[in-house]
């Protein structure tokens, strides 16, 4: 009877983490900043190496070596070895490897290499991927293959990379904005990508809700395959769902029609995503976290239940838990919400059209570090604004989602990662729109770690923060 | 020279009256105690100069960026009194003007109504001491926060005084 009871108990514990651990269900549900995280941890970013031009984002190779690699928007990829030193020549550099110049466009500020992902078995076929924004082809994200060669394992030259070139996907872009960019493999093997909804405002295409399109979209593809580009994982939501098939109309119930979806794309995941710059696996849980970027009033952090694809993050309909377009305090609107509300929002300046200018907790443009499982955090996604300087952590503290704001700091964040220990990595740039600069040209940024403070070494440079 | 002003506080009609009598600007801001009642209680002087202050710590900011910068007789007259030399002045204001159509705007908007950046145009002011001159000087040299990032790097002290002219525009054309 005992026994019976503790089984019980247990089952129960593990029905209310499950249940904690689910995107909310209505908007009040959806977490805003002023929440406390469990533990109400305290962070520091401790400066790893500077001296990036344009740093855009940061992955580890999973190799045990130790190194951390820092993608920099011209194209290039520098780095960190396990000392913390920057190696002199890049590990790639795309903008050597065509004769006519880069191959990589990076005209506007949001366009350039947007992010690098080794395959899980990188230490034996020496794999890994990029997806930049190709000049010869006008911007387009390529998503390409390159092989390092064992006998030099921290430089890939330009004749090796162009022999070892293996494109795996162009996704055509109509505009110059929303492109990139996060390209990372699942606890499942998979590559999931990060698509935007292909740029300018309000989603002109109306990709977000457009099967028929790669953009707008989380897709995740199986690259496990030597004789064509990628395969399609049998679990995805629409692997099959366009299949050539003899039509019946009686007999089939409305939830098997609902499943034949003539146009969709097989490589589809989740959507109705705006501009998911970044998104981040929790090392612990393979629970996904989407930072979503906003339009002209809030941003988001979707939150994904490990291998549960197929949600509607409801773009272009929805912008973070309000009707898109605002028009007006959304509180005097009535309005239905499509697909799955976010974990968590904050809002812009201005929380909607009319509202008084409000700059506290506010940001522009969200973007995604990691899931931190240390330093008295348990499953914290950490984020940081890209106008503010705010880091914000979200985590589920069993009744619900809490966002907090952790540190203000002065940088202006471009993407984060982890090191080979999952340790949150961050990445800081200096350029912005009008007055770019080049990607060359522009102040360089850093790379940091993310630490409890309690545990940040004697003599580190720390990231200043707002007192 | 002052014709286009659209507002003019107490201490540039008294600097205007030096010009105008002949007088050089460091001559009529002589000693930071004279400035005492004419620049707001929060800016504080050291050793006869401004005490600039980071935006993001408030603690004291370092003159780190184009250490090569000559700095103008308009730069130096600002360390010691804090005013602005270039407010109101129309050559000065046009010049601004391109700066803060190159740098500013793209964030900030024209005529600062605000968007990624806050508003420019009224004055209500995230940080506090940006209600001063040197608070903006301040924010604009050293940044403050995310894309509100350190102009000193990218463009001299000289053509961020122009440039706090021209957005000072905004506000007295309300």
């Amino acid at each position: 009877m005992k026994k019976m009871i503790i089984t019980c108990a247990t089952a129960a514990l593990l029905a209310t983490s499950s249940v904690a651990q689910e995107a909310p269900k209505s908007v009040d549900q959806v977490a805003r900043p002023g929440g406390t995280l469990p533990g109400n941890s305290e962070i520091a970013l401790v400066q790893v190496a500077s001296g990036f031009l344009d740093p855009t984002n940061v992955a580890n190779a999973g190799d045990g070596s130790g190194r951390i690699f820092v993608t920099e928007r011209a194209g290039r990829v520098r780095i960190i070895d396990k000392d913390g030193n920057v190696l002199e020549d890049p590990f790639l550099d795309l903008t050597a490897i065509n004769p006519l110049g880069s191959d990589v466009q990076t005209g506007f500020v949001e366009q350039g290499l947007y992010s690098i992902a080794f395959d899980p078995k990188f230490g034996e076929n020496g794999h890994f991927y990029v997806h930049y924004a190709s000049l010869p082809f006008n911007g387009d994200g390529m998503i390409v293959r390159f092989t390092v060669d064992p006998a030099s394992p921290d430089m890939v030259s330009p004749e090796r990379t162009n022999e070892t070139a293996k494109v795996i996907m162009r996704i055509e872009q109509p505009w110059y904005n929303h492109n990139g960019g996060q390209i990372e493999f699942g606890p499942d093997g998979m590559l999931y990508i990060g698509s935007g909804d292909g740029g300018w405002e309000g989603d002109p295409y109306e990709a977000g809700q457009d099967l028929n399109t790669p953009l707008g979209k989380i897709l995740r593809i199986d690259v496990n395959t030597e004789d064509r580009p990628y395969k399609i994982p049998a679990d995805n939501p629409y692997a099959d769902a366009s299949s050539e098939r003899l039509m019946q109309l009686f007999g089939i119930t409305e939830e098997q029609f609902s499943k034949i979806k003539t146009r969709s794309l097989p490589e589809i995941w989740s959507y109705g995503v705006r501009n998911p710059y970044e998104f981040s696996f929790d090392p612990k849980t393979g629970n996904m976290f989407i930072a979503d970027v906003g339009q002209n009033h809030w941003e988001e952090i979707i939150f994904e239940k490990a291998g549960d694809g197929g949600h509607n993050y409801g773009w272009p309909r929805m912008e973070a838990a309000f009707c898109h377009p605002m028009t007006g305090d959304p509180a005097g609107s009535e309005c239905s919400v499509v697909g799955t509300l976010p974990a968590a929002m904050y809002p812009h300046n201005t929380a909607f059209p009319g509202a008084p200018e409000d700059t506290s907790n506010a940001g522009c443009s969200v973007q995604g570090f990691g899931v931190a499982n240390y330093g008295g955090m348990d499953g914290v996604y950490l984020a940081g604004d890209w106008c503010s300087g705010r880091v914000f952590g979200l985590a589920n503290d069993g009744s619900g989602w809490q966002l907090q704001e952790l540190i203000q700091t002065g940088m202006q964040f471009t993407a984060g990662g982890y090191d080979e220990d999952n340790n949150v990595l961050v990445v800081n740039a200096n350029n912005f729109y009008l007055a770019d600069q080049g990607p060359d040209t522009n102040p360089p940024g850093s790379l940091w770690r993310v630490m409890a403070t309690a545990d940040v070494p004697e003599g580190a440079t720390l990231a200043k923060t707002a007192n | 020279m002052f014709s286009r002003l659209y507002f003019v506080p107490p201490m540039l009609i008294a600097t205007a009256l030096a010009f105008s009598t002949g007088m050089s600007l460091a001559e009529s801001h002589s000693t930071a105690a004279d400035m005492a009642e004419d620049v707001p209680a929060d800016v504080e002087f050291a050793d006869g100069k401004v005490v600039f202050r980071s935006a993001l710590d408030s603690e004291p900011m370092e003159f780190a960026y184009r250490t090569e910068q000559t700095l103008t007789t308009q730069v130096e007259e600002f360390y010691k009194t804090g005013i602005n030399p270039y407010a109101g002045d129309p050559d000065a204001i046009e010049a601004g003007a391109k700066q803060y159509k190159k740098l500013c705007q793209s964030c900030h908007l024209k005529e600062g109504v605000g968007r990624i950046g806050p508003t420019l145009n009224d004055d209500k002011w995230e940080r506090p001491r940006t209600h001063t001159e040197v608070g903006r000087f301040e924010i604009i040299y050293g940044g403050g926060a995310g894309a509100m990032q350190a102009f000193g790097r990218r463009i001299d002290q000289d053509s961020i005084l122009k440039t706090m002219a021209y957005i000072d525009t905004f506000r007295t054309a309300q």
